[in-house]
């Protein structure tokens, strides 16, 4: 079966090109535009076996919602520059398995979400 | 790329860069204006995150103050530390702008904006075209000049806008250089404001307002 990856940005250019990245390699993907957005997907019963979550977009923060995404492992995506102690910080909540600084290379996202997911 | 050159001539400067080169490019232009006092206003990189970056390439942050408008969207952070002073989201524009207000009546020498770019993420092209106007407006009856960043591949929109406001658009290319004026607008050029005044104190009185 399909591992499903949930995709949250909002640029939609960022959404679809890492839709169809992931989806030529065998894995079901979802999408959001937020992380409200995500957060309903998730209450409404998607069950991602992992979430690629943008840091920064409009909406309720990305902070304040990762909480309530318990049991489910997040990737950030991000443009935010950060310092390593930060960085650090934020990989803290136990369901943060990476941390992948935008512009990212496809194949290192493919080999970090197959490294995640396998 | 000599922004001193640019800013001596233009007291607003919009900066288009490629994305690829992008923190080299803004990292070099900091290093230039480094030995004056500057207001340095980020929406993209946490303050911690740029004192690391500019320590490693040994820039001097004693002439230095900071806008961070980005980390506490990441971290709990106060509202002010010794140099730097934190804005809730790149989209609370409104605090944003009197935050800058506050350090534009100390007459920095400079102001960095870095980036336009970012903005664009939290509101709307025009509503972001309204703040730039504003604080460009309040810019100009300052002495400080001015340095907005902006990535060359995004915000098209918000660019457009910006270019009406600024007093030059310039595409900065891989090497640094300032390869192709995009748009000058006719006027008064004028020369480097006298700014004679220690930015410790300007720190000391920011807090004081602050406070208030």
């Amino acid at each position: 079966m399909a591992k499903k990856i949930m995709v949250v940005d909002d640029e939609k250019d960022i959404r679809d090109t890492v839709e169809m990245v992931l989806e030529k390699e065998g894995y079901e993907v979802v999408t959001a535009t937020n992380a409200d957005d995500a957060l309903k997907k998730v209450e409404s019963g998607e069950k991602p076996d992992l979430v690629l979550m943008d840091i920064m977009m409009p909406g309720t923060p990305v902070k304040d919602i990762i909480p309530k995404l318990k049991g489910i492992k997040v990737a950030y995506l991000s443009v935010v520059r950060t310092s390593e102690a930060e960085k650090e910080d934020l990989m803290a909540s136990k369901n943060i398995v990476a941390f992948i600084q935008k512009p990212f290379d496809v194949n290192t996202l493919l080999k970090k979400v197959k490294s995640i997911v396998k | 790329m000599d922004i001193q050159k640019e800013l001596s001539s233009n007291q607003t400067v919009l900066l288009l860069m490629p994305g690829s080169e992008y923190n080299e490019l803004m990292v070099e232009t900091v290093k230039e204006l480094s030995n004056k006092s500057v207001c340095y206003v980020t929406t993209n990189k946490t303050y911690d995150s740029l004192s690391e970056i500019f320590k490693k390439k040994g820039i001097d942050m004693k002439n230095m103050v900071f806008i961070d408008a980005i980390s506490k969207t990441l971290k709990k952070t106060p509202d002010q530390g010794d140099n730097v002073y934190y804005v809730s989201s790149p989209g609370a524009l409104t605090e944003l702008s009197l935050a800058i207000s506050k350090f534009l009546r100390h007459d920095f020498d400079y102001l960095v904006f870095d980036s336009i770019t970012n903005l664009a993420i939290y509101q709307k092209a025009q509503i972001c075209a309204k703040f730039l106007s504003s604080l460009i407006n309040n810019i100009k009856k300052n002495k400080t000049r001015a340095v907005f960043y902006a990535l060359e591949e995004s915000s098209a929109e918000l660019v457009k806008h910006a270019s009406l406001f600024v007093d030059k658009v310039a595409e900065v290319n891989k090497s640094g250089k300032v390869n192709e004026v995009v748009a000058e607008k006719e006027g008064e050029k004028e020369g480097d404001g006298d700014n004679t005044k220690e930015v410790n104190d300007k720190k000391k009185d920011i807090k004081k307002v602050s406070k208030k």
